[in-house]
């Protein structure tokens, strides 16, 4: 057979978050840039921030983590040990490695986890590499070469447990979770997402520029907004007009005027009018648009309960039991309307037609979790081109939970299924690619017992 | 601000209507937010969009017409995904509605927001 690819060994630091995402995340990075990754995943502890891989080139390191939101940083991985002593040995060992950078400006920086050491600690660490002597300037702002330390100790203890050297080659994209942090924008709602949360979908979904994302859920808009800043063309519909026009109730924080709020505020807040091209009122059970392969991505946080708007077209209104909280939580609807009243959310949405000039409401009924899960599934299977992902959010019971409860499609393939805990409930991303072409008679199918499970567990659980 | 190509993706769906694409605009006001162009989304876009269904919709505007066929390059072809551009994403249709050519359902708009909701005994 050929012979192996030749790569080098690179180290990946994460950040502390939202740990059962890294590798998803790592994965489709891999995927978007086209980078051959090989990771070590047999030496990964999920609880440890630091993963192996091998990569071709420094060139390929850098692209991968770029866009990553739980990257910090990645290195080139000269040497790894259990202690100071073997590591150095091994260091001196080559002194060729050294050569590039004995004359460019340079600095070293000391990372650690499980223990935050002082500053005098780190300095004397610093100071054991004295023997590279690097006779460059020191320079702290922007050196030619950053050299990294990075101690991984046990809880509690003070002598690390193992120990990384490198080159730092490039960074995470972090800064942009808070450039669209909740705080800073114009208009907010009940169920907006999470910007780290919203931008990792981003990566899951493989959004980038020249493509079409679409949300049917789309609330206040946070997806359009996130997606567009990843240069997709973005187009988002719900069911709820007055979530898109906006309830007049701004960010006052952020100066934003009565009645002046809505989806269209936080566009033009980031300047992404270009991008983010239209917002719909319609019903996802019952949707207006023709067939196609129309989408590259559907990037989603579906409703369920009363707050969030788990409604669809049909005679009767009957309340929902549970409702999602604005961190994604979930709630009995009883408890959560002590808190934070909803009655303007059950106000009726108005509809002008033909029959009825002057407008009048249409009748809702609940929209069961299982059906919605099963329509966007559907959805996906039909709307997305070959290649195209979506992510969506799915509402668990912890100890309920089985496997079988995602809805699966003969067109879509899973590729991920992250859990994001809160207690006894969690969230889980699911990321579906789809890997053939749609054709008449394939339906998703799924266990069904998603609304019996969360209402099984009952607000007591 | 229903752009024209979210308008080439929309069709009737009352129940029991067949032949509801595209829907005809109705007393349409019509903005033009010049914005710059995308040649990589507009050429990934191309394949998705109902040629004919846009150049109907282009012609009943009154805004300048748009080739009979999508040339055989058009990713090379300039001329062509200016006017592309034009069309599909600075076209604003502000106010107005959108009408089925089938069933007459009217749909409208506010506020650049369309209302494509059907009353219950539609669905």
């Amino acid at each position: 057979g050929a012979a192996p690819p030749e790569r080098n060994r690179y180290l990946v630091h994460f950040a502390q978050a939202h740990e059962d995402f890294r590798l998803a995340e790592l994965r489709s990075l891999a995927k978007l840039e086209n980078v051959d990754l090989v990771m070590e995943e047999h030496r990964y502890d999920r609880d440890r921030p630091f993963l192996t891989v091998q990569l071709a080139s420094d060139a390929d390191a850098i692209k991968l983590v770029r866009r990553s939101i739980l990257v910090k940083a990645i290195y080139a991985l000269w040497e790894e040990s259990r202690s100071y002593e073997a590591l150095l040995d091994q260091i001196r060992r080559k002194p060729e490695r050294n050569a590039p950078y004995m004359t460019c400006s340079f600095k070293f920086v000391v990372e650690t986890f499980n223990n935050s050491r002082a500053l005098d600690y780190k300095v004397a660490i610093i100071n054991r590499f004295a023997f590279m002597a690097f006779t460059g300037p020191i320079d702290l702002k922007s050196p030619d070469v950053t050299l990294g330390v990075l101690e991984d100790y046990d809880y509690k203890s003070d002598v690390p447990r193992y120990l990384y050297f490198g080159i730092q080659l490039g960074f995470g994209n972090r800064p942009a979770i808070d450039k669209f942090s909740l705080k800073k924008r114009t208009y907010l709602g009940t169920t907006s997402m999470d910007p780290q949360l919203s931008l990792i979908m981003g990566n899951l979904g493989l959004v980038r520029p020249g493509t079409l994302v679409y949300d049917p859920f789309v609330g206040t808009g946070s997806f359009l907004v996130t997606m567009a800043h990843f240069g997709a063309v973005t187009i988002g519909s719900d069911i709820d007009g007055r979530q898109i026009r906006g309830t007049g109730k701004g960010n006052a924080r952020r100066g934003a005027k009565p009645g002046s709020a809505s989806v269209w505020s936080n566009v033009e807040q980031y300047g992404l009018q270009d991008r983010v091209v239209d917002c719909l009122v319609y019903d996802m059970a019952h949707h207006p648009l023709r067939a196609g392969e129309l989408f590259d991505a559907i990037i989603t946080d579906p409703p369920y309960g009363v707050r969030a708007g788990a409604k669809k077209i049909g005679a009767d209104l009957k309340r929902a039991e549970w409702v999602k909280r604005p961190d994604g939580s979930i709630a009995p609807a009883a408890a959560a309307a002590t808190t934070e009243p909803h009655a303007a959310e059950q106000a009726p949405r108005q509809l002008v037609s033909a029959k009825h000039p002057h407008g009048r409401y249409p009748q809702t009924v609940p929209y069961d979790l299982d059906a919605v899960m099963a329509d966007l599934t559907d959805f996906a299977g039909r709307y997305l081109r070959v290649g195209g992902r979506i992510a969506y959010w799915l509402p668990t019971v912890k100890a309920e939970y089985a496997d079988e409860d995602i809805p699966t499609h003969p067109a879509l393939t899973l590729v991920a299924n992250c859990e994001q805990p809160f207690g006894q409930w969690s969230r889980r991303l699911v990321t579906l690619e789809k890997t053939r072409t749609w054709v008449e008679g394939m339906h998703s199918s799924g266990s069904g017992q998603l609304s019996a499970k969360l209402e099984r567990a009952g607000p007591g659980a | 601000m229903v752009r024209l190509l979210t308008h080439n993706m929309l069709q009737c769906h009352v129940k029991n209507c067949t032949n509801g694409f595209p829907l005809r605009f109705q007393d349409p006001v019509i903005e033009q937010h010049e914005q710059e162009i995308n040649k990589e989304f507009l050429v990934n876009m191309l394949p998705r969009i109902d040629w004919n269904a846009l150049r109907t919709t282009v012609d009943q505007l009154g805004l300048p017409e748009l080739p009979a066929a999508v040339p055989e390059n058009p990713a090379e072809d300039e001329a062509f995904l200016a006017a592309l551009h034009r069309a599909l994403m600075e076209v604003n249709i502000q106010s107005g509605s959108m009408v089925c050519p089938e069933c007459e359902h009217v749909y409208p708009i506010r506020d650049g927001i369309p209302n494509m909701l059907l009353s219950e005994d539609e669905v």
